[in-house]
């Protein structure tokens, strides 16, 4: 378990977007190159932010990640106050 | 000698940008009046460069290594992350004074980090944008302090940088003119489930120990304080800490205060006195 490799996730798909291309085409593709076990890399891939946050990942970054997937901020504030989006 | 003349702190929300109607029209236009009533103080001013203290939010420094406080020493370009209407681009960079100010923090127990070529995010291209650029001939200095990210620059660290960058530039063997900014918002949750929460109360109590000059006040202000009644964003207030020590402490004035959730934030503007 890493917050730190979480971020650094995070951090590359919110700086690059070439990474933002490969992750959205093969996702497990894009995740094998960081040290995330099974768990981890599901939390990513399936844009878990509240229990990525929970596990300590900084909220700039978690924020960043689901809108720059152009999902919308107000599903966002739903799964973060813990209710349905 | 160089001199600092003149300091402000002010906001740096991108979210202005972004969604420039979640602020009412009485509300916006009051605070792009601030800024500009703060552009034309530096010009009254006639300051050469200002030294404009900012802060990451994981958009410059990543895991790889997160800096606690950084200058430009060379060339400056941003924001980075661009913003409707502030495009990524050159600023005019006072490198040689950024050059000084590091080298004398060598000398005095300042290990900064420099910015060769230094990318900066909207902490310093907001208020380079609207204070600075409508200031022909300008140059700046870009600082970062680590309020966005943990582990976080102690409010007193912040502190003693300000001093340090006020004794560097008084050491510096021009005649050039200093403003200082501390750029941050006051009370905002930024990514987390009180994204949205403006305090009021947390907000004034900061401006005035600013105004005030309060040094104590502000060195007591905890990180749990600041966490759970101003939120994750209100930690950059350590850049109002940095410029009021540049400033030495002599007080100042509000400018303007808007509570704006939808703009998530609490937006306060007050120019800072220097002691003679």
């Amino acid at each position: 378990m890493s917050r730190n490799s979480l971020e650094k996730v995070l951090y590359d798909l919110s700086t690059s977007g070439a990474n933002k291309k490969l992750f959205a085409s093969d996702p497990d593709k894009f995740l094998g190159r960081y040290q995330l076990d099974a768990e981890e890399k599901v939390l990513v891939r399936d844009y878990r932010v509240r229990e990525l946050a929970d596990r300590g990942v900084n909220t700039m970054l978690t924020w960043g990640f689901w809108l720059q997937a152009g999902k919308p901020n107000s599903d966002y504030m739903k799964i973060m106050k813990r209710e349905e989006a | 000698m160089a001199t600092i003349v003149g300091g402000f702190v002010v906001p740096h929300n991108p979210v202005m940008y972004f969604n420039p109607k979640g602020a009412s029209a009485e509300q916006s236009a009051a605070v792009y009046a601030a800024y500009a009533r703060m552009a034309e103080r530096i010009r009254e001013l006639r300051a050469d460069t200002a030294i404009i203290i900012g802060c990451d939010h994981y958009i410059l420094f990543g895991t790889e290594a997160l800096p606690p406080y950084v200058i430009s020493t060379g060339e400056i370009e941003g924001p980075v992350d661009q913003l409707p209407g502030i495009k990524r681009a050159p600023i005019a960079s006072n490198a040689a004074l950024g050059a000084h100010i590091a080298a004398v923090g060598r000398q005095t127990g300042f290990d900064w980090t420099v910015g060769r070529a230094m990318q900066v995010d909207h902490s310093i291209g907001i208020p380079h944008h609207l204070m600075i650029k409508p200031n022909a001939g300008m140059t700046s200095v870009a600082v970062m302090l680590a309020c966005g990210v943990d582990p976080y620059l102690p409010m007193a660290r912040a502190w003693q940088i300000g001093e340090h960058i006020a004794a560097a530039v008084e050491s510096d063997g021009t005649d050039q003119r200093v403003v200082v900014i501390g750029s941050g918002g006051i009370s905002h949750h930024v990514g987390n489930e009180r994204m949205g929460e403006v305090n009021p109360t947390f907000d004034r109590k900061v401006l005035g120990i600013v105004t005030r000059g309060d040094r104590e006040a502000m060195l007591a202000l905890t990180d749990e304080e600041i966490l759970q009644e101003g939120g994750n964003g209100a930690m950059e207030i350590r850049t109002y800490a940095c410029a009021m020590a540049a400033t030495r402490a002599a007080g100042g004035e509000v400018v303007a205060y808007e509570p704006i959730e939808g703009w998530v934030t609490g937006m306060g503007f007050a120019e800072l006195k220097v002691a003679a």
